[in-house]
């Protein structure tokens, strides 16, 4: 019974040690998100997407292009941003979520 | 009664706002100044609007100043209250001045539909007035009345041109009589656009009020300019000069002129 007990400790902790190990390699492909913003056609409007998206975890700051319809967001080192959370804030500040992307790190 | 039909300025003003159209490029414009918006976001959804009003109406002189503040329970469902102050003086008489009518006000977005650069709202709002100015000085600075104003806001907004409308109908009580309110208009930049923004924006803009009862129409056309300086701040100024006016020869407009700010606080 010791034994099986030590066994699946070691186990957990390598599993463990596995998903730790996976986040950092995540993080470093998306340090930008680009978010298609429909309806966004005035730049006096823009201010309410701007403070939700940065309230968004793991958002270090925002970018708006109100011409491309098109808002950038840098993600804090080591963090992920889930794309259902973009999406939500998005709709909140009033707006339409369109195509997520990833682009290159600069 | 004597109607009033200044087309020549008509004619000019159109003419200059449809230059001002074509020349301005692709690019955003900011809010109506007097029309209705259905975008209720930025500087529209959590800010304060105020605004000086200077009316000269025959022997009448008015100075209004509104406060207005809108808040948002969500980015479709909006509600706010309206105080005014007033000033106003007949033949150069002493002015009465105080708190006019004060309002509240919902408006809810039931219908959206987003595009890239370009969006389609229409919402509806409802007003309601209270008798809250005084009426037992000369001149009245209250209606004595409340009043239920119901109707529908439309705008078409893209990254090359905003069209705006409202039409409302007014109910009143205290044997005033009840009236339709309509106003339309757009604008266009003249600085490129940008967020945070830095803008000049140029509108040309309508309003109306059909008075039942007394079967009188009042019909104005407002250029204004804006000027937006940054994500919270904006002022605007603008004249209102009557294209049909229905009232007594003594009661006619002269100039009704604004100059105004909205700050963004929420």
């Amino acid at each position: 019974m010791k034994k099986l007990i030590v066994i699946l400790s070691f186990l957990v902790f390598l599993g463990t040690v596995h998903i730790k190990a996976q986040s950092p390699s995540d993080t470093l492909v998306h340090k930008k998100v680009e978010v298609n913003v429909d309806g966004l056609s005035c730049p006096f409007c823009a201010y309410g997407l701007e403070k939700k998206a940065i309230g968004i975890a793991g958002v270090d700051s925002v970018k708006i292009d109100v011409e491309k319809g098109l808002m950038t967001l840098k993600v804090k080192d080591g963090k992920v941003i889930a794309e259902d959370d973009i999406r939500k804030q998005v709709k909140k500040a009033g707006f339409t979520p369109g195509e997520i992307s990833y682009p290159d790190p600069d | 009664m004597v109607k009033t039909h200044n087309f020549p300025i008509f004619h000019i003003l159109v003419f200059i706002g449809s230059i001002l159209f074509l020349i301005s490029g692709i690019r955003a414009q900011g809010p109506p100044v007097y029309v209705q918006t259905p975008i209720l976001l930025g500087l529209d959804g959590g800010g304060v609007r105020t605004f000086g009003k200077l009316i000269k109406k025959g022997n009448v002189n008015i100075y209004l100043q509104p406060v207005v503040v809108p808040y948002n329970i969500t980015a479709k469902f909006q509600m706010g209250g309206i105080a005014p102050f007033i000033s106003k003086s007949v033949n150069e008489m002493e002015a009465q001045t105080g708190l006019g009518d004060m309002a509240l006000f919902a408006k809810y977005v039931f219908f959206q539909k987003d595009g890239k650069g370009k969006t389609f709202r229409v919402l509806a709002r409802v007003k309601q007035s209270f008798p809250t100015g005084k009426t037992n000085v000369t001149p009245a600075i209250g209606t004595g009345s409340y009043q239920t104003l119901t109707g529908l806001v439309a705008g078409y907004v893209t990254t090359k041109f905003g069209v705006y409308g409202d039409f409302g109908y007014n109910y009143t009580s205290a044997g005033l009589p009840d009236n339709l309110v309509y106003d339309f208009g757009f604008s266009v930049p003249l600085l490129p656009q940008q967020y945070p923004p830095n803008q000049i924006n140029l509108s040309l803009e309508f309003t109306g009020n059909y008075i039942f009862g007394k079967s009188s129409n009042n019909f104005f056309v407002a250029p204004a300019i804006q000027y937006i300086a940054g994500r919270r701040v904006l002022f605007e100024t603008g004249v209102q000069l009557p294209l049909i006016e229905d009232v007594e020869p003594g009661q006619k407009t002269k100039f009704m002129v604004l100059l105004g700010t909205r700050i963004l606080i929420f």
